[in-house]
């Protein structure tokens, strides 16, 4: 059992119920149990000074990959939910491309017992939408949904054939689950590496068009059109994307849609050298998509920011660009550099951001909503908007190193993680002078 | 090591020119370790290696013995793809400057086994080689293994993928000067599947540097994205593009792209793109053809161009890309130790 823990004096950011104000907040077993101004803090307390901070719902990362099955020379349930508690995230979503795919009862079964015995945080594992990730058969999408699968999708690959999308999409009513969209023209993208234009030409590596990526949500909007059931644009990365799903949208369609710090942050002109760590799908664009993205988290055409943390061993990626691994990790880092980008920037307001990663993610699939009210679950983000560090991969807490932004200095920090009323990150050294344990 | 006395005594009777050779290049050499491309090479760089060049085209149409400037240093030549005429012409050129050359056969040894080239090459280095010439069929190898063991061992970049191709370019370069003089001014055409030519990048950052008014022409699914920021002229005719040129390299047409569909058929490319005797009449009077080899005779040139002596610079290009190679050896292999 964890003590009661009275945070004091911190800016509560709770977006679902748009509330903002410095109010002191008492956890109780994995409850919230009080809120107001100047709670008491009774002995046996832990009281943490969070004057300057804020207090935010545990996050929700709606894309990232944990490799278990099959490849914890990557990643494991314990090394991911480590690097996600790090970063704020009380609750992920993982992909099922692992080795072998969550296509079926009984890998999902496996994963479910090993996020039962090793997860910090909540873990909510996706289904394959085909079987083998082979974009032809459907997987048993209702058994799959019953036992705790929480979307279907393909991630890693696109479902290439609209006929199977149609039927994927008119099936998953059945499960009462959101099918999320790798949106990618496998001919348009084939041999690709980065972003086409005049740097792929100069490096001599085959490009990416835009069209490789707004061929396949167009297309798909249709079929959304046709279905009217929910469906969930990952990874956007071209300005052209935004505006269809902005588009749909208006048409009342049911698509949400998401983008990646990476992309939120990077552009193909500051790819460095032959550095693998800047090779991802999709790939970094130009300023204009990278804008487009941020008036698209603005208008609301973009529900959240989630990470599509991608771990690879430094042998997968040590090596020539062409043959290296695509993807980058980016839990320990999305809060921070989109801190910087959105809110230093002055394009969101701290709530507005918040809303990103907690109460607008949530809908997406469907999730109940976080919140920081009385008798909430006590998952909890505490922030230092204001902090200074310096990101090294090497005391990270994901098992691997493939990030681009290793040794960048950022501002903005999650310094301590609540999941269900006990702390699973707590950075020691930020929170030094500020933690009043009980006497 | 080797014996310093009886070497120099063949130093000075073949090579003098070399070892009282100076320029403002010199210098940048002793700093450099790597040849990846010709992008980073200054200006200095290329002036210097052009008049050593030139020194080293003497000594190899002479029939001296070699020289032996390189002697006691091991350079390995490992080609994962196939070449002729690239490795036989380095390993001539590292063989007149007295190196001793390894060839490793990359189809028999362990990187057919799935070995990566960063530890194919750290073998390399366990046997103390002193320099490797690498070709490589993925964009960016020669520079991934310098990043990796480039303090150990120094590169030389023989062909990554579509990217850099540089002795090709230097020797190119040598090829025209030698015709020309000074290239300022002078205008220059490549012509044929852009997208895909690593020569024609390295050629393209070369050229640019120096003044000339460069023009590129092929059909449009064989012109790459935003290939005008290398600050070339682009144009989708071969007409317009070889229009009043001093020089024009052909690029050979790989066969297999008409099966990628790059292009409807080899008839049609024939028509549109094949450099002949009439489309040069709209060159520059004394223009003059290079090609990178190995030529598809009748596809992208005609057979009769080939073979045109007044106007082909093909033989020569073979000639000195020898006397190229064995300047950029000797200037990235000597003069290390007396600077550090």
């Amino acid at each position: 059992m964890t003590t009661p823990y009275v945070l004091q004096g911190g800016l509560v950011l709770d977006p679902a119920s748009k509330q903002e104000s410095v109010m002191d907040l008492r956890l109780d077993g994995d409850r919230i149990v009080a809120l107001g101004g100047n709670l008491e803090v009774k002995p046996g307390d832990t009281a943490i000074d969070a004057r300057g901070l804020w207090i935010c719902p545990g996050f929700i990362d709606l894309h990232c990959h944990l490799r278990d099955l099959g490849q914890k020379d990557k990643e494991d349930i314990e090394t991911g939910t480590r690097a996600a508690a790090a970063g704020g995230y009380t609750t992920v979503v993982a992909m099922a491309n692992t080795e072998p795919p969550v296509d079926n009862a009984a890998t999902l079964s496996v994963l479910l017992n090993r996020i039962a015995d090793r997860a910090h945080i909540e873990v909510l594992p996706v289904a394959c939408v085909t079987k083998g990730m082979e974009g032809a058969e459907l997987t048993n999408m209702v058994e799959l949904a019953e036992m705790g699968a929480v979307a279907f999708s393909d991630d890693g690959l696109p479902i290439s054939n609209m006929a199977v999308l149609r039927r994927a999409l008119e099936y998953a009513r059945l499960s009462e689950r959101v099918i999320i969209s790798h949106a990618e023209d496998r001919d348009l993208c084939q041999g690709g590496i980065i972003h086409e234009g005049a740097r792929a030409t100069a490096m001599g590596l085959s490009g990416i068009p835009i069209a490789g990526e707004t061929v396949a949500i167009a297309r798909e909007i249709e079929i959304v059109r046709s279905t009217n059931s929910p469906y969930h644009f990952t990874h956007l990365s071209c300005a052209q994307s935004v505006e269809l799903v902005r588009r749909a949208k208006a048409d009342g369609l049911p698509v949400t849609a998401d983008a990646t710090p990476h992309h939120l942050t990077l552009t193909v002109d500051q790819i460095q050298g032959w550095d693998a760590n800047y090779k991802m799908k999709p790939p970094l664009r130009t300023q204009i998509d990278q804008e487009a993205l941020i008036a698209g988290l603005k208008d609301g055409t973009l529900d959240a920011i989630a990470t599509d943390h991608a771990p690879h061993t430094r042998q997968d990626k040590c090596r020539p660009l062409e043959e290296a691994s695509v993807g980058v990790i980016g839990l320990e880092t999305a809060l921070a550099l989109t801190l910087e980008r959105l809110v230093g920037a002055g394009h969101l307001r701290p709530l507005e951001f918040i809303a990103l990663f907690t109460s607008k993610a949530a809908p997406v699939l469907d999730l109940p909503q976080p919140s920081l009210q009385i008798d909430s679950t006590a998952n909890i983000a505490i922030v230092d908007p204001a902090l200074r560090w310096t990101y090294s991969t090497s005391t990270g807490q994901s098992r691997s190193h493939n990030s681009p932004f290793h040794g960048r200095l950022l501002t903005g920090k999650n310094i301590l993680t609540f999941y269900q009323g006990r702390p699973v990150f707590t950075d020691k050294q930020a929170l030094q002078n500020r933690l009043k344990e009980p006497v | 090591m080797p014996n310093r006395s009886t070497q120099s005594t063949t130093e000075q009777n073949t090579i003098g020119n070399l070892f009282e050779f100076d320029h403002d290049g010199l210098p940048l050499f002793r700093r450099r370790r790597h040849l990846i491309d010709t992008q980073d090479l200054l200006k200095e760089e290329v002036d210097c290696l052009m008049e050593v060049a030139a020194l080293c085209k003497k000594n190899h149409q002479s029939e001296v013995e070699p020289l032996a400037v390189l002697s006691g240093k091991t350079i390995a030549n490992i080609f994962y793809e196939n070449s002729t005429r690239t490795r036989s012409s380095f390993e001539m050129a590292a063989r007149r400057l007295g190196a001793s050359v390894l060839n490793l056969d990359t189809k028999v040894s362990s990187v057919a086994k799935g070995e990566t080239i960063t530890d194919t090459a750290r073998q390399l280095v366990s046997m103390r080689v002193d320099a490797i010439v690498q070709r490589h069929s993925a964009s960016g190898a020669a520079a991934h293994v310098a990043t990796e063991l480039g303090d150990k061992v120094q590169i030389i970049n023989a062909g990554d993928g579509w990217h850099a191709h540089p002795t090709q370019a230097l020797l190119d370069f040598f090829t025209m000067t030698e015709i020309r003089g000074s290239l300022s001014g002078a205008r220059v055409a490549i012509v044929g599947d852009i997208l895909h030519s690593r020569v024609a990048r390295s050629n393209m950052w070369l050229l640019t540097k120096y003044g000339v008014d460069l023009n590129v022409a092929g059909p449009p699914t064989l012109v790459p994205a935003g290939l005008e920021s290398f600050g070339v002229t682009v144009h989708n005719r071969l007409e317009p593009a070889i229009e009043g040129c001093d020089f024009i390299m052909v690029l050979r047409l790989q066969m297999e792209r008409q099966k990628q569909g790059l292009i409807p058929s080899v008839g049609e490319y024939k028509k549109l793109f094949r450099l002949d005797h009439a489309r040069l009449q709209l060159a520059a009077p004394g223009v003059r053809i290079l090609h990178p080899g190995p030529v598809n005779r009748g596809i992208e040139i005609t057979d009769a161009l080939v073979d045109d002596e007044s106007k082909s610079l093909i033989d020569a290009q073979v000639a000195n890309g020898v006397a190229v190679r064995m300047a950029v050896l000797y200037l990235l292999l000597t003069g290390k130790e007396s600077v550090q």
